[in-house]
């Protein structure tokens, strides 16, 4: 019972640790804007700093209940509020929350605004508070109308964007803009008849079932040694005795000899043994089953 | 002007004359319905590979009605909604292929692998059939992630293509299932020549010494160590493989004798159905018959020919390293490719033909679910590689 309490135990903690690894780390802020001069607008048509958050996940998240703040000290300071549709991001997309400090007007307007000229700090936490998820600090050098970015959508370098050529800002979609697959391109250019992609794949397609070859190998061996003490053991053979009568092994056609003279020996039905036998039948009497009951006393003529 | 009673029913008989596949017919639905005739034909009279074709070849005849696509009626495979729409999503998500795959793995005996793990090699070495094609794709000019998914046609399995061509090329998914299904129906005509011109007589002899007989511990150990190996190498590849080890396992654990009775019976069965009859229905004329498709089965023929004769030529270059009474018999090469237990029995037929006494079934076997497991493996590299 207690082997059992046990092993349900570890399970139930492998399972938590399964499904805290699937959790929100893959949750990042991924573009600041503090002055928003001529950039996105929101649904009342007003212009203010934003904080894009991006999902880096290949999932959807859910991001209700998780804090935005300004305050390190203050981790809990705006949460994200539950029973809106719109708090579940779409796999590698991106959620705008505007830092307009009227939380009054929707789920994506923040208690706080981000402050010019100063740095601004922001930080992204769990439900309980206490994880910090990702954070930022902002510049106070970042200019009016410009952008604090992610060169790469979720993984890049912070650098600081002004919408001139193409260092795009980039309110709610990619920091990077990608027209074409860079690794279908790369294929293209690099490998025009096939032959790295080939080399390559061979090669790990080969070293895949090679090393599940010598894997089995050892444990066929492993496996004939163990069947083969059983083997001895069950026939009370020793070590020594083994030494002096034992084969290597049995060989299919030995097997199969066999299986087939004792099939004969003991099924074949050739030549009967030609000795009649009668036994006597006891069948108990029962009143339900008697065929007197079941005949006509007098049966018509 | 007041409409007649007349004009009423003339003009409605007019509207409706316009949703008839008489009035929206085109001779390509007429060359695809006859395609699904033949592939009927071929399954029920030639009885090659019936259980794939005839689902396909009805399901060509149900995608080729023609209707008016205009009219909103929410019936075609493409339309958003509809019934085959829904089913379809099992092909375009790509998750009717591992579902299969676990019903492989509950069907499978991997014993004579397991009894003989170097065979593994041989299903690896008949993998190049893929890369082979993808190399003469991309000379074709098709796209490095077009080619990987029509290459891929080279694996003999099916459901591996279609999980393939789904991630890298859908627009060219119909045409790649239905050639590396028709491929897999044709084994017994395109291997045996390739067999028999690549070997010698003598070769065609050996004879190999029976498989021992595997432990039960063998068994179980096999799909736990098979998973953990092949995914760590190729993570990619975990849909394919991770189902086809989990059905393994089911059968082979010896506690679970209903789940694998089911997954390799019913649940095999009614994925098949589906699978097999949506992908006969995705082949619409209008985007079948293209100069793609003929370059896709000229391709997918090219694989089946480079799989099978580099798991030939690979065992006679094996037997150059190995004692003269542990030879490979080099018609089992073939079997590499993973259309189970078809090309195993080609082996097996073949042998018999050169020498009666002479049974290969079992030691074919081997490579042959090796090239199940290679054809996963492979899929997963072209999918990190070009996805």
């Amino acid at each position: 019972m207690k082997k059992n309490i046990f092993i349900t135990l570890i399970a139930l903690i492998g399972c938590a640790v399964a499904v805290s690894a699937q959790g929100r780390s893959g949750l990042k802020l991924n573009e600041v804007m503090v002055v928003n001069e001529s950039n996105a607008i929101d649904d009342f048509g007003e212009r203010h700093g934003w904080i894009e958050l991006f999902n880096s996940n290949h999932a959807p998240m859910e991001i209700s209940s998780v804090f935005i703040t300004d305050d390190p000290s203050n981790p809990k300071k705006y949460p994200v509020p539950l029973g809106d549709v719109n708090t579940r991001i779409p796999k590698r997309q991106h959620v705008i929350f505007w830092a307009d400090g009227r939380p009054s007007r929707g789920t994506f307007h923040l208690n706080f605004v981000l402050k010019p000229n100063q740095d601004n700090w922001i930080g992204v936490y769990d439900a309980n508070g206490i994880t910090l998820i990702d954070s930022i600090t902002v510049p106070a050098s970042l200019e009016p109308g410009m952008s604090y970015a992610r060169s790469t959508d979720g993984v890049g370098k912070w650098e600081m964007r002004n919408d001139v050529g193409e260092n795009y800002i980039t309110p709610s979609s990619n920091n990077i803009i990608r027209a074409q697959n860079d690794k279908i391109q790369m294929f293209k250019e690099r490998d025009e008849n096939g032959f790295a992609l080939t080399l390559m794949a061979m090669c790990i397609v080969f070293s895949a079932l090679l090393i599940l070859c010598l894997c089995f190998l050892a444990i066929s061996k492993i496996s004939e040694r163990f069947a083969r003490a059983n083997k001895m053991a069950a026939h009370g053979v020793t070590a020594e005795t083994k030494a002096k009568h034992a084969t290597d092994s049995d060989s299919g056609e030995v097997i199969a000899a066999i299986g087939l003279a004792l099939r004969d020996h003991f099924e074949a039905h050739d030549q009967e043994s030609t000795v009649l036998t009668i036994n006597k039948v006891r069948r108990s009497y029962s009143p339900w089953s008697s065929k007197i009951y079941g005949m006509r006393h007098n049966p018509r003529s | 002007m007041e409409q007649t009673f007349g004009d009423f029913l003339v003009s409605n008989f007019n509207q409706f004359w316009h949703f008839t596949g008489f009035y929206n017919a085109t001779w390509q639905h007429f060359v695809m319905l006859a395609v699904g005739l033949f592939f009927i034909w071929l399954a029920i009279k030639k009885d090659f590979e019936p259980m794939l074709l005839v689902p396909i070849g009805f399901g060509i005849l149900i995608g080729n009605i023609p209707f008016n696509t205009e009219a909103g009626l929410e019936i075609g495979i493409y339309e958003e909604g509809s019934v085959l729409n829904i089913l379809y999503n099992g092909v375009s998500a790509g998750w009717y292929p591992p579902l299969i795959f676990l019903g492989i793995g509950a069907m499978t005996d991997f014993s004579a692998l397991i009894a003989n793990p170097k065979l593994m090699l041989i299903g690896a070495a008949a993998q190049f059939g893929i890369f082979g094609a993808y190399m003469v794709a991309l000379a074709i000019g098709f796209e490095p992630d077009q080619a990987g998914a029509i290459a891929i046609i080279g694996g003999a399995d099916g459901p591996t293509a279609i999980f393939l061509s789904s991630k890298l090329a859908p627009n060219l998914m119909g045409a790649i299932a239905v050639s590396a299904y028709s491929y897999m129906a044709l084994v017994p005509v395109i291997q045996p020549p390739i067999m028999r011109l690549l070997t010698t007589h003598k070769e065609r002899l050996i004879k190999m010494k029976p498989a021992r007989a595997v432990s039960q511990n063998e068994k179980i150990i096999f799909p736990i160590i098979g998973l953990l190996l092949t995914c760590f190498v190729v993570p990619s590849g975990l849909p394919l493989l991770g189902m086809l080890f989990f059905g393994n396992l089911l059968r082979e654990c010896g506690v679970t004798t209903r789940l694998a009775k089911t997954a390799s019976n019913a649940l095999t069965d009614i994925v098949t159905i589906l699978l097999g009859m949506t992908v006969g229905a995705s082949t619409q004329a209008t985007s079948f018959l293209t100069a793609e498709t003929i370059f896709i089965f000229f391709l997918g023929f090219m694989a089946f020919i480079i799989a099978s004769a580099s798991g030939v030529c690979f065992v006679k270059f094996f037997n150059l390293f190995l004692a003269k009474d542990k030879k490979i018999n080099p018609l089992i090469g073939n079997a590499g490719v993973s259309a189970v237990p078809m090309s195993a029995r080609i082996s097996n037929n073949l042998g018999l033909e050169y020498d009666p006494s002479n049974y290969l079934l079992m030691h074919a076997m081997g490579p042959n679910v090796a090239g199940v497991i290679g054809s996963a493996v492979a899929a997963g590299v072209l999918l990190g590689f070009l996805a």
